[in-house]
């Protein structure tokens, strides 16, 4: 029989083990998921994490040569704006103004770590490199029918609208709408676009009054941003 | 502002795709993760890969920091070592394929700290040292090699002549005796 006692003393074993990297196979997956879902094991697993990142003390730091700093900016930010732009050539009308501007976006590998506790819902962050325009998008899945979109700063020029697309990895991006007219307010996502949600990219573009007269953006996309797991 | 929180406000504004930023904490701590590569790995080419590929982790998972209730450090230090351990396995899979032997990790894991290294250390690290050393010499270097070598327990079972189960009998034994110094 196992007491309250036992099981507690367990699973700080297990998480220590886990931490290591110890665990293999169904015990590892079945770690994992407790790591989302169990917060006693989640701060065991945090305490260890702790504990053992102190030997890491051990290790005499040591310079990376210069050329390492540059080719991790050119792959997170040369060439992510170049894919991204080679994504968005389909754009027809993506100016060299949007390139002035450095618009550009984060493509977010949500399985790069291990996946956070699961919150209560999404959120994004559209950011133009020079912060003109800042939208602030959360979506709960309790309410699933609509984004709740607030817009800290920017707005559309004279006579124009913003609109906010989804792209879901290499396809075409999808309008959800005008943004708001009010700094607050909602965008209504239609249901066979919600489970594409998660791993998208959020953009706003520069269109016409009342949104692109075509299928996809005509104007220059202003601010765009990953949809990350709150 | 201390050190600490200088580095957390760094990793809020990487989350917000702040690229200068991302060049401060860069300059802040690539010189630790690059040490840890380098130890880990033991390979100049592959420690300065896999730095590339931690810091595009940093960039891209900087906004989900804050939930995984890690101090700065030990996050980025965390993020280093397990992909650093997850290329040296991969490494050492395409080895044994390849039909080489364990020596050369098994070597690495056994360098514990000189007395030189145990004094400029912070407390933190004092407290686990200490720790470690109220175990058996073997004990403190298995755990030593899964934490700072990637060793399953298969290879220390393999490194001390053990049954396997026998070795995880051990390894966990010294975790709870480790935890229970640790907590003291």
């Amino acid at each position: 029989m196992t007491g309250a006692g036992d099981q507690h003393e367990e699973d700080r074993l297990l998480a220590a083990e886990h931490v290591l990297g110890l665990l293999e196979g169904e015990e590892l997956a079945r770690a994992e998921r407790r790591l989302e879902t169990d917060a006693a094991y989640r701060d065991a697993h945090a305490a260890w994490a702790e504990d053992f990142a102190a030997l890491a003390d051990e290790v005499a730091p040591a310079a990376p040569p210069a050329r390492l700093r540059q080719a991790i900016e050119r792959r997170l930010f040369g060439a992510r704006r170049e894919s991204l732009l080679r994504r968005l050539g389909l754009w027809p009308a993506l100016t060299a103004a949007a390139l002035a501007a450095g618009t550009y976006a984060v493509v977010t590998n949500l399985d790069l770590l291990r996946p956070d506790p699961v919150g209560p819902g999404l959120h994004a962050e559209i950011v133009a490199e020079d912060r003109s325009l800042v939208v602030q998008v959360a979506y709960d899945p309790s309410e699933p029918d609509a984004l709740r979109v607030s817009r800290p700063s920017g707005e559309a020029a004279p006579g124009r609208s913003l609109e906010l697309w989804l792209i879901a990895g290499e396809a075409a991006p999808v309008s959800l709408g005008l943004l708001p007219e009010d700094r607050e307010g909602r965008v209504s996502v239609p249901e066979e676009l919600r489970p594409l949600l998660m791993q998208a990219v959020l953009a706003v573009s520069d269109e016409p009054a009342g949104g692109s007269p075509a299928a996809g953006p005509t104007g220059p996309v202003l601010a765009a941003g990953p949809v990350t797991t709150l | 502002m201390s050190r600490l929180t200088e580095i957390e406000a760094m990793i809020a504004r990487v989350a917000l795709g702040d690229r200068a930023a991302f060049g401060a904490l860069y300059d802040a701590t690539s010189a630790k993760l690059f040490g840890i590569c380098l130890r880990v790995l033991d390979n100049r080419a592959e420690a300065e890969d896999a730095l590339q590929e931690i810091y595009v982790k940093v960039w891209h998972n900087a906004g989900r920091y804050q939930v995984n209730g890690l101090s700065p450090m030990t996050w980025l230090i965390t993020i280093a070592r397990n992909h650093a351990i997850d290329r040296l396995r991969t490494r050492r899979r395409a080895e044994r394929r390849a039909g080489g032997d364990m020596a050369e990790a098994a070597d690495l894991a056994d360098a514990a700290p000189g007395p030189e290294a145990l004094a400029v250390a912070g407390s933190e690290r004092v407290r686990i040292e200490g720790c470690l050393t109220e175990l058996e010499p073997d004990r403190a270097a298995a755990v030593r090699g899964a934490y700072l070598a990637g060793e399953s327990y298969a290879d220390l079972a393999a490194r001390f002549d053990v049954p396997l189960n026998t070795m995880r009998t051990w390894l966990r034994r010294s975790l709870l005796r480790l935890k229970e110094c640790l907590t003291r």
